[in-house]
């Protein structure tokens, strides 16, 4: 018997099955046409109803919040949503759509949206002193540059109100009193109210503010700048907490129309040097700078960046085999188990299952770090105690880290493909080994010519699958080597177990003054188009298999 | 039946839109009336509206903290909330994602007012605009220089410290009773112990298997005279000034490499910080180069020990990097005047870094309160020792250092390579990174 | 493979299928005789080496296990400073875990479990539905549609974090109730994954449900909502149930996104607070951490245990009900 008919005299006997399986109680006969679907029932008629107007209810009041808050870009989107659901579950046919809408809604707003947003941040400076926009960069550079006067009084505070405005009144260290405000220069007053400490709390026609109202009005408060004379080099007085002045100078001032910062001691100038920065005339930048789209600049920078280029042909292929062995070890592991344990009279098969399933059900940072403490060369349980004393560095030998990071990914992954192919030989028909063996197959056979391609059929997806995820899988490689042992031949920290995801990590946030997004965006999107390549590639070949059984 | 089917069909089509209709019409009223009842009341606040804190947005104040302080937090909080009705929420944020967090929040106005951390985020956080100075005015008096010195950037003070936190050399007195003075005399005591069959190991410190430790190691480092960074004229490191790669620096490798793994075996590049507390604790070691977070374990196990200060391995005096733990305020905040109000006048008192003080056991940054501390001679010994030392940089150029130097010093410790050559070769990579 | 297979049938026994199974019913009863009877070497070839392979995988699978567990029982030690396990036993970790107000472990154990549960029962639907459609419904679309789902999982998401917050923080601002702080909000963001994995994970498995039964049941006049509730997802209970175990697994562990999200200590769930312990560089406290790490194994054990009659004998029940 071939394997061919092996197969169809197995799908005939699974073909048997439906009968007397259909939903009970069910009326209809014979006359109903075979390609089209039953009506739907009272109830489910009602729970779609239930369901959609709730939906609907939420959307409706989503769409009143957002006409609240003036939001009209998100409105329109919005509004577009809810109307394309109600039009998906209220019209006749478009079956398909109905089953996959809640899931795609989903998936569009929190997984493309960040698919989204990576790509739009690949073409801008986004990172470390690249943070915010450029009205924050002047602001927090005009913040930073107020200094504090050298050799000037501690002032206590207090906040006074006259004709809906605000004023402050000092109380220098030697008792001298004086009031102000931003544009009312410092002047002294007498016989102002004080307080049990000395400080001035109160002045006639003037009302005091209570803590509450400061900080109730604490925008305006802190805007103000008392100016400490008529020369601008004094400084101005203001108050950060309401009861404490000091006399700030800029170190840097701004120039609005000019869009300028002049370094008030040097009289250097800092221009927008068009890279998101102020810079002076020699290139030095104030250290607060703004994000700005720059094109393809990151692209061209992921293709030159020389520590790319060298060892970059081996942490590709390292980066490919480590994916697929990945895959194939865990798998092979998981369906070995699942075929050994499926069997209904073996005794202690929970125990086994449930004892396998652990290392899966433990942070795997935890386990990460234990296994590098095993693996230890001197002190590692593998070394002192199974090995008596020997000293093989595990992790520092080239060869052999790319050895022991696939062992823990082994370690870590077989729990996870256990418990598919466990799930995935139950839902075989089990009518399939009998009419194989009433042929006269033996169990090997069986499983080669039947049960191995119809697990493929329903895991071969996820095999694909996996391996995409190996391929970024960043969490075990850094947590056991960091990448390392270190190539020799780069100045730069790129080792023998550095797949692309880590180095792309080590590139973009490790260089020069901290993390830069917009590179590391870029370099992800130049994988992704790699490994959604192969990947695309590889899910052509599924087709074939998806077709076995239908 | 197919007309049967149809007809089903079609009715309860029908029935399906128009329920649908009715049951989206009760239910968005019902959701109306919801949003009407609660749309806040927009009140514009003027000089003389009575204060409403909550319309202004000011009524609470949020802090990020990790989980261990947060306790030592709660009687000040509840001070500051008795005097000004405002309340401080403090939020425990997993530590090793808040720095990234911090910065990535507060510029979309949804970040906290008040972030606790080490010192040495400041430059990062300035760099990205995230932070704002603080005047401590007469406070400043009040806490320690070096605490002070290192929440300096640039300038300006950017948080009030609470506590400062350094490395020292754990000695265990049963296998050595007498301290130190130089590296040396600690390699000849500690290979005497191990020859005398008391110990195992001649000296500890931990190794992280994948980036080394220059952290621990510095104060050698810093006693052949070797340094990272120059200083600017305002006392703060100057980015472009960097030292690292000098003759010293090649000094200082030649002899990592000779006390490493290839040569007299005094720093084990296999020993992790995990095995180092595990060995001092097992008493097999006299020596345990580490910090005050491995004390508690040791005075636990009953091991007899004293905290003796950094052994010089050459003629500059071992100054260990200090770290200064402290309250940033946030650049966005909405409510900045109550959250200085707080962080000034309220966590700078001595009620306030005593319970901090109690609830991580690191000498704080107040002077009054380290001297009550000081009255534990383990504290008052960390405590002497940071006051040598130096803060670690916190120039965003600091984050170029740290895994080239790392790596090239654990090569060094295995035995690879050539000192003065990688040395060199580590001084070239750094520069170039920083230079972008 | 044969006593399993053919015993599974017997208790199915749909009234269609009799003549098979009576007949292999009888041949069941007669092995197991002879197996009573049979000598070492064919019990070792039959079953004995399953034995074999159960104790070293599982040994191979708990060794590294017994690291944390010996943590969480030392309340000086460390995680993998000395190959002395179980050196000492307390259980002062333990109770460090309970006994701290700022760190509601007890709360954050229920918050996982209703983050957890809801999350990946919606997961176990959503998904279902979405591999439903690719799999019985031939439609404009479907292989890029495949395809897509497919490749959005491979997009490096480094930026994940950033994202997420950003589009939170604007919900926040419409619905407080779904934004930031709110554990609907991160139900909502991971489902936002329930397409992914899972959905191929399903998909793969309803291919393999004939599509005669369908077609018998379309012709007893079925509407879809009825194949896809009573047929399908009975027949194919196994991985529903081990999707929900995964994606249950999955959630319980994840805290990058949630410690951006649930930021007030009452609503995190464990995952999150839990990395509060080890967070300090230099002061891990490994020990803690380890003591709340073997307990938050406890309910995924239990879950599976749950779980394992619909993940082991999946079929039958299902051909039963249906």
């Amino acid at each position: 018997m071939t394997d061919t008919e092996l197969r169809q005299a197995a799908g005939a006997a699974s073909a048997t099955d439906p009968d007397g399986s259909g939903p009970a109680g069910r009326p209809g006969g014979p006359g109903a046409g075979r390609r089209r679907f039953g009506a739907d029932t009272t109830k489910g008629t009602v729970a779609k109803i239930v369901l959609l107007g709730l939906v609907d209810a939420l959307a409706v009041y989503v769409l009143m919040m957002l006409f609240l808050s003036e939001s009209w870009g998100a409105l329109a989107v919005s509004s577009a949503v809810v109307l394309v659901i109600n039009w998906i579950y209220l019209r006749k046919g478009g079956l398909p759509a109905k089953y996959l809408a809640p899931g795609v809604l989903f998936l569009l707003v929190f997984q493309v949206f960040v698919v989204l947003f990576s790509g739009y941040i690949a073409f801008t400076n986004y990172g470390d002193g690249h943070n915010s926009t450029k009205d924050d960069a002047i602001a927090a550079i005009q913040l930073t540059a107020q200094k504090r006067v050298p050799d000037s009084p501690a002032y206590k505070a207090a906040v006074l109100a006259k004709d809906n405005s605000f004023y402050l009144l000092f109380t220098d260290p030697q008792g001298k009193v004086s009031i102000g405000t931003t544009q009312a220069p410092l002047e002294e007053v007498s016989g102002a109210g004080k307080d049990s400490t000395g400080k001035a709390n109160a002045v006639d026609g003037y009302r005091t503010l209570t803590f509450q109202e400061i900080v109730a009005n604490q925008q305006s408060i802190l805007a103000i700048t008392v100016p400490v004379s008529a020369d601008p080099a004094d400084g101005t007085l203001r108050t950060a907490d309401g009861s404490n002045a000091y006399q700030f100078k800029p170190a840097l001032t701004y120039d609005a129309a000019a869009d300028t910062f002049t370094d008030t001691d040097t009289g250097v100038l800092y221009r927008d040097n068009g890279k998101g920065a102020f810079a002076a005339d020699n290139g030095e930048t104030l250290t607060t700078g703004w994000k700005i789209e720059v094109g393809m600049d990151n692209f061209v920078r992921a293709f030159t960046d020389p520590s790319l280029r060298g060892p970059l042909l081996g942490v590709i292929l390292w980066t490919f085999t480590f994916a697929i062995a990945s895959v194939a070890l865990t798998f092979a592991m998981g369906l070995f188990l699942a075929i050994t344990f499926n069997r209904e009279d073996l005794r202690g098969k929970k125990v086994y299952r449930i004892l396998m399933i652990l290392p899966y059900a433990f942070p795997a940072f935890l386990s990460g770090l234990v296994w590098s403490g095993i693996l230890n060369p001197q002190f590692g349980w593998l070394n002192q105690t199974l090995l008596g004393g020997a000293t093989i560095g595990w992790l520092t030998d080239p060869l052999l880290a790319k050895i022991s990071v696939l062992v823990v990914n082994l370690w870590l992954g077989f729990p996870y493909m256990f418990l598919v192919c466990t799930g995935a030989l139950q839902s075989l028909p089990t009518e399939l080994d009998e009419a194989a063996r009433m042929d006269g197959a033996g169990p090997w056979r069986v499983f080669r010519s039947i049960k191995l391609p119809l697990l493929l059929v329903s895991i071969a997806p996820l095999l694909i699958s996996s391996f995409a995820f190996n391929f970024n899988n960043f969490n075990v490689i850094f947590m056991l080597t960091g990448g390392g042992p270190r190539f020799a031949d780069t100045d730069r920290d790129i080792g023998a177990t550095d797949i692309l995801i880590t180095l792309v990590y080590k590139v973009a946030f490790g260089q020069g003054t901290g993390r830069d997004y917009g590179l590391a965006s870029a370099l992800a999107i130049i994988i992704f188009i790699i490994v959604a390549t192969v990947s695309a590639i590889s899910f052509k070949q599924t087709k074939a298999l998806e077709d076995v059984n239908s | 039946m197919k007309v049967q089917n149809t007809l089903t069909t079609g009715t309860s089509r029908r029935v399906f839109t128009a329920g649908a209709i009715s049951v989206v019409a009760a239910l968005a009223l019902s959701a109306c009336g919801g949003a009407a009842a609660t749309a806040p009341a927009t009140a514009t606040a003027t000089a003389t509206a009575k204060p409403d804190l909550k319309s202004a947005g000011a009524s609470t104040i949020t802090m990020w903290v990790d989980a261990e302080r947060s306790p030592a937090l709660k009687d000040i909080t509840a001070k500051f909330q008795a005097d000004t009705g405002i309340e401080v929420k403090l939020v425990v944020k997993d530590f090793a994602a808040v720095r990234d967090d911090f910065i990535t929040q507060v510029p979309t106005g949804k970040g906290p007012d008040l972030i606790v951390g080490p010192h040495d985020w400041v430059g990062k956080f300035v760099q990205n605009g995230v932070i704002a100075p603080v005047e401590l005015g007469d406070k400043k008096s009040g806490f320690q220089d070096s605490a002070v010195k290192a929440m300096t950037f640039n300038g300006s003070v950017y948080g009030v410290p609470y506590a400062i936190e350094n490395i020292a050399l754990l000695r265990n007195t049963d296998l050595v009773p007498a301290a130190a003075k130089t590296f040396d005399e600690v390699i000849t005591n500690g290979k005497k112990a191990v020859a005398d069959g008391k110990a195992q190991f001649p000296f500890l410190v931990g190794m992280d298997p994948k980036q080394g430790d220059p952290y621990h190691l510095y104060p050698l480092q810093a006693s052949m005279g070797s340094q990272v960074f120059g200083l600017a004229a305002d006392g703060g490191y100057d980015p472009k000034q960097l030292l690292i790669g000098d003759a010293a620096g090649v000094e200082f490798a030649k002899k990592l490499a000779a006390w490493g793994d290839a040569g007299e075996k005094i720093i084990n590049s296999n020993i992790t910080g995990d095995i180092a507390k595990e060995k001092f604790l097992a008493g097999e070691s006299p020596y345990f180069l580490t910090g005050p977070w491995n004390v508690p374990d040791v005075q636990k196990k009953g091991i007899k020990f004293a905290v003796d200060a950094l052994p010089a391995a050459g003629d500059k005096p071992a100054q260990p990097f200090i770290g200064v733990n402290g309250f940033f305020i946030s650049a966005k905040s909405a409510n900045a005047l109550a959250t200085n109000e707080f962080v000034t006048n309220y966590l700078t008192s001595e009620d306030a870094q005593d319970s901090m003080y109690k609830a991580g056991g690191r000498p704080p940054a107040l002077k009054a309160s380290f001297e009550k501390a000081a009255s534990d001679p383990i504290v008052a010994a960390f405590g002497k020792i940071g006051a040598t030392g130096v803060p670690m940089p916190a120039i965003p150029e600091m984050s170029a250092v740290w895994a080239d130097w790392g790596a090239t010093e654990l090569a060094l410790i295995k035995g690879q390579g050539d000192p003065a050559a990688d040395w060199a070769k580590m001084a070239a990579s750094i520069k170039a990174k920083i230079a972008g | 493979m044969n006593g399993s297979a053919a015993s599974t049938v017997s208790t199915a026994a749909p009234a269609g299928a009799g003549d098979t199974t009576t007949g292999s019913t009888t041949d069941v009863e007669q092995l197991k005789a002879l197996q009573r009877r049979r000598p070492f070497g064919v019990w070792f070839r039959d079953k004995g080496w399953r034995h074999l392979v159960g104790i070293a995988v599982t040994i191979f699978a708990i060794f590294p296990l017994l690291y944390v567990l010996s943590a969480a029982f030392n309340s000086t030690g460390t995680l993998v400073g000395s190959n002395a396990l179980f050196s000492r036993i307390d259980f002062g970790n333990f109770s460090e875990l309970f006994n701290n107000p700022a760190r509601p472990y007890a709360r954050w154990f229920v918050n996982t479990m209703v983050v957890g549960v809801v999350t990946s029962a919606a997961t176990v639907f959503l998904g279902a539905m979405a591999a439903y459609a690719f799999s019985r419904m031939r439609f404009k679309g479907r292989r890029i549609g495949l395809l897509s789902l497919l490749l959005l999982q491979m997009f490096p998401q480094l930026l994940a974090v950033v994202a997420i917050f950003l589009l939170l923080s604007g919900i926040s601002e419409v619905i407080p109730a779904l934004g930031l702080g709110s554990q609907l909000g991160l139900i909502m963001v991971y489902l936002g994954g329930a397409l992914g994995v899972n959905t191929y994970l399903m998909y793969g498995f309803f291919n393999t449900v004939p599509q005669s039964l369908d077609e018998a049941a379309k012709i007893d006049g079925a509407s879809h909502s009825q194949i896809f509730f009573g047929i399908i997802m009975r027949l194919v209970t196994p991985i529903l149930a081990v999707v929900g175990l995964l994606s249950f697994i999955g959630i319980s562990g994840e805290f990058v996104i949630a410690s951006v999200v649930l930021t007030d200590p009452d609503s995190q769930t464990l995952a999150v607070g839990l990395y509060s312990f080890v967070a300090q560089q230099r002061s891990e406290n490994w020990g803690v951490f380890a003591a709340g790490a073997v307990l938050a194994a406890v309910p995924v054990m239990a879950l599976f245990l749950f779980l394992q009659r619909y993940i082991v004998s999946g079929l039958t029940q299902g051909s039963v009900k249906g």
